[in-house]
């Protein structure tokens, strides 16, 4: 599953929000994300991926800007 | 400002029956048990023990996935009652009319989110897991369900819990109690919840020889206040919520009244972490009736806290026969943890709420399964069946908890 997908199916999952909502340009928060979700996501991201993401980790704003910084860590950590 | 008078005016729980709250009742006047077998898939030895589930609740349904997936289950049973509760009160949910920066809420739970630390320990020591979900510890907290509370309903005033053992929630009561009566809230959420059916938690009790035992067939009948055959308590899991109510607010937005909330008596033994005292519990009924402005003659039901332990049942009846005195042989007492199990932190909300439909029904439900009387418990009336069209004026709620906390709960009826 592509970085993408994980975040679709994550959302889905916790808040009900239909898959073709979740698109690149979508702020996080619109979708539900408050910090506390955003914790999840990455917890999710870090178990399935294997990777780990610095404490100090800037929040991306947007679909995109999250999934970009998966698909770049993964490269990096993979 | 002067003493105000506290109308009750929403009641919500989550039934282990199933059905809503009158059902509730029914099922208790029929002397029907919720005691079920329980048997989990723990490993590597089963739970197997009779307890009391709320099956028909599932919170996403109830509550949303969204929101329960925030929230330990005791969270959730409390929340989904207290949102029963604000509705049978007829209250909004969603933007008030009103300003509610004074409105509150006080909660009871004697375990608060251990369901989601024992997912916890179970990642890191039997997965062999480094780390826990994010969300562990706002899961777990004992103040989450009153949080979740104030943030849906939007109650700006104190968010408070309480965890005093088997009392939590009668003394989360009596506590709004005198925040409404006092002025300073005219408007109080307030009761409790707990999910005792974390494994380590049932171990816990069961360690402690208090448990009453049974299987498939038996499980039903296992909680036996009271009776010569009595083995112990039956742990369950469950919700309940009141709504108390300053009642000129009360009278003035048209509110529904089902009794009015009294009196409030709290003590400690302080003399013994388990061990009961008749003086301690004579202590919190006599302050409980004076608080009221009650006499013995005015009530006519009292809800024990009766756990069907071999010390706490007959330490309860012998305080009573000290506070009633010659009236004890016709006083009306029941344990209805007979059918619906001890809840823990939500036993004394769930038996406010019986307490108050006894006394709106002017109906009191039985302590089941009481066929043989222990000697030592004997000396008022025990309710073995229920009793229909009862002068009811007031009655009383009786919690007593490890740690010597006692806490006495006064309703009057409607006249």
């Amino acid at each position: 599953m592509d970085s993408l997908g994980l975040i679709r199916e994550f959302l889905q999952d916790r808040l009900g929000v239909e898959p073709v909502r979740v698109l690149s340009e979508a702020p996080l928060n619109s979708l539900g994300v408050d910090s506390l979700m955003m914790l999840e996501l990455i917890f999710e991201f870090e178990d399935r991926f294997g990777i780990t993401l610095s404490k100090n980790l800037k929040s991306p704003k947007t679909v995109g800007e999250m999934a970009a910084l998966m698909d770049r860590l993964r490269s990096e950590q993979g | 400002m002067g003493q105000r008078r506290v109308a009750i005016t929403g009641l919500g729980l989550i039934s282990p029956y199933g059905g809503d709250l009158s059902d509730f009742f029914a099922h208790l006047l029929a002397g029907e048990s919720a005691v079920r077998f329980l048997r989990t898939d723990d490993i590597p030895r089963p739970l197997a023990i009779p307890f009391v589930s709320c099956t028909a609740f599932d919170a996403n349904t109830s509550l949303g996935r969204p929101l329960a997936g925030t929230m330990d289950r005791f969270a959730q049973l409390g929340t989904a009652a207290a949102f029963n509760a604000w509705e049978d009160a007829g209250l909004s949910r969603g933007q008030p009319a009103e300003d509610r920066e004074n409105w509150g809420v006080a909660w009871g739970t004697a375990l608060g989110g251990t369901l989601a630390y024992e997912k916890g320990y179970k990642e890191l020591w039997q997965k062999g897991r480094e780390r826990v979900s994010p969300l562990s510890v706002i899961l777990g907290m004992n103040n989450a369900a009153n949080a979740h509370i104030s943030i849906q309903l939007g109650l700006g005033g104190v968010s408070m819990s309480h965890t005093v053992a088997c009392a939590s929630s009668a003394i989360a009561i009596g506590e709004a109690f005198r925040r409404v009566r006092s002025g300073e809230a005219p408007v109080m959420l307030t009761g409790g919840s707990d999910a005792p059916q974390a494994y380590g938690v049932a171990r816990a009790w069961e360690a402690l020889r208090v448990m009453a035992s049974g299987d498939e067939v038996t499980s039903p009948q296992a909680c036996r206040p009271y009776s010569a055959n009595r083995t112990g308590l039956v742990l369950g899991e469950g919700g309940a919520a009141l709504v108390l109510e300053d009642w000129e607010h009360a009278i003035a937005r048209g509110a529904r009244i089902h009794a009015e909330m009294v009196g409030y008596g709290t003590s400690c033994d302080h003399s013994h972490l388990v061990r009961p005292e008749v003086a301690g519990q004579v202590r919190a009924l006599n302050l409980a009736l004076a608080d009221a402005g009650l006499t013995t003659d005015d009530i006519g039901y009292v809800n024990a806290h009766g756990t069907a332990t071999a010390e706490g049942d007959p330490v309860e009846i012998a305080a009573l026969k000290v506070v009633f005195g010659e009236r004890s042989t016709c006083l009306p007492v029941s344990g209805t943890k007979s059918m619906h199990g001890h809840q823990l932190g939500a036993a004394g909300a769930i038996e406010a709420i019986v307490t108050v439909l006894a006394l709106r029904e002017q109906a009191i439900p039985p302590t089941a399964h009481l066929v043989e009387l222990d000697p030592a418990c004997a000396g008022v009336d025990h309710v073995t069946t229920a009793r229909h069209r009862q002068p009811l004026r007031a009655a009383l709620s009786n919690s007593f908890a490890f740690g010597g906390s006692n806490a006495v709960l006064a309703f009057r009826a409607l006249s």
